[in-house]
């Protein structure tokens, strides 16, 4: 019996969901890290779309200014190419990304194996 | 790639719009395409300046999102010489346009904060800008502080007053600091400097306070107080000290791009 009688799949296409999985499994890994390491602290509830204007910028811990600094530069990007960009670890710029997408001033969406991040200016009313 | 410069203070009257204006005419005549932008939407100045009553566009509208940025420009390149190109983008000055831009709200404002960020696609890399000079209003304005975060160099205006220093030092640590913004000092209306003594005692005096470059110092001159804002002294007064020492900032900001 071959692999794809058992799983209904051919099994590149297993493995490549596996992998998917995987990396979202890895994001929320780094955002409860992320959270553990600023102790909950500075992590607001979540708030549906927030406006990410440049008071809130201001008023952000610096480690997060960074990366949404950045995002507003670049308009829509992943975690690698954010990191290029600031220097820092991709998982490190992985983990702010997630915890300002759970802020509200993020958007998040995935394309393929690629997670972009984005502030949706137009959409917010 | 083109840079984009805000020119901006702590407080009005230090002379952001006559070095926006000066810089921007010098870096045309030295064969740059520039754009200068009003930003002072609560006090517009540079449509009286340039003596200009209409625009298909303005930018309000543009940031409203209601035109393209092409609607917007004003070609002056006609003025220039040696092959230089200058444009204006302007705000609208009639009472009824300051008085929406002062009720916009924060989400406007993040969405203008996304359009003056495009300009960097659609001007710089698209139309082939070198320079992009956002003249702002004083202070902690969110249109200010939107061309502060769009931009490449901060060029603080600022002089000896001391509530100006007072304050011009706080906004150094706690706005550009925390953007990270390359920041530049153009110190103005300076009493005496007519020695080099003078000069480097200013320089030292600049140094201790601030702890940012100094990009030039310009001294108090009777003639821009005579001309009232309407001489366009990079262009029209060629061998004025003042026009040389734009020319020696425009320089000094071209060496470093």
């Amino acid at each position: 019996m071959s692999a794809q009688d058992v799983t209904g799949r051919k099994p590149l296409q297993v493995l490549e969901k596996i992998r998917e999985n995987l990396e979202r499994l890895n994001d929320k890994i780094e955002i409860m890290i992320e959270l553990q390491k600023h102790d909950g602290k500075e992590v607001q509830p979540p708030i549906s779309d927030a406006p990410l204007d440049v008071m809130t910028l201001l008023s952000m811990p610096d480690h997060l200014r960074k990366t949404a600094m950045t995002l507003c530069r670049l308009g829509r990007a992943t975690a690698d190419e954010v990191s290029q960009q600031t220097k820092r670890a991709r998982a490190v710029e992985s983990a702010y990304l997630n915890q300002l997408v759970i802020m509200g001033y993020l958007k998040k969406e995935r394309n393929g194996r690629k997670a972009y991040f984005f502030v949706d200016r137009e959409n917010q009313r | 790639m083109g840079r984009i410069l805000a020119v901006h203070s702590y407080k009005g009257g230090t002379g952001k719009t006559l070095i926006s204006m000066n810089l921007a005419a010098s870096l045309a005549e030295h064969g740059k395409k520039v754009c200068l932008f009003d930003l002072d939407f609560r006090a517009p100045s540079l449509a009286t300046l340039f003596k200009i009553e209409k625009s298909e566009c303005w930018l309000n509208d543009y940031l409203n999102g209601v035109c393209e940025i092409d609607k917007v420009l004003q070609d002056l390149s006609e003025k220039i010489h040696n092959g230089g190109k200058l444009f204006l983008g302007l705000a609208n000055p009639a009472t009824e346009a300051i008085r929406d831009m002062s009720a916009k709200d924060r989400k406007w404002e993040m969405r203008a904060l996304g359009r003056l960020l495009a300009l960097r696609t659609s001007l710089l890399n698209d139309k082939g800008f070198d320079y992009l000079i956002l003249d702002t209003s004083p202070g902690l304005q969110y249109s200010s502080i939107n061309a502060i975060v769009s931009a490449d160099l901060v060029l603080v205006a600022t002089t000896f007053d001391r509530s100006d220093v007072d304050g011009t030092r706080r906004m150094l640590r706690e706005l550009y600091d925390l953007f990270e913004k390359k920041t530049e000092v153009v110190l103005n209306k300076v009493l005496d400097v007519s020695s080099k003594a003078g000069k480097e005692e200013v320089q030292a005096k600049v140094n201790e306070v601030y702890q940012v470059p100094l990009l030039g110092i310009v001294p108090c001159f009777c003639d821009i107080l005579k001309a009232r804002g309407g001489t366009m002294f990079a262009q029209e007064k060629p061998d004025h000290p003042f026009t040389r020492i734009l020319d020696e900032i425009a320089a000094k900001i071209d060496k470093t791009a």
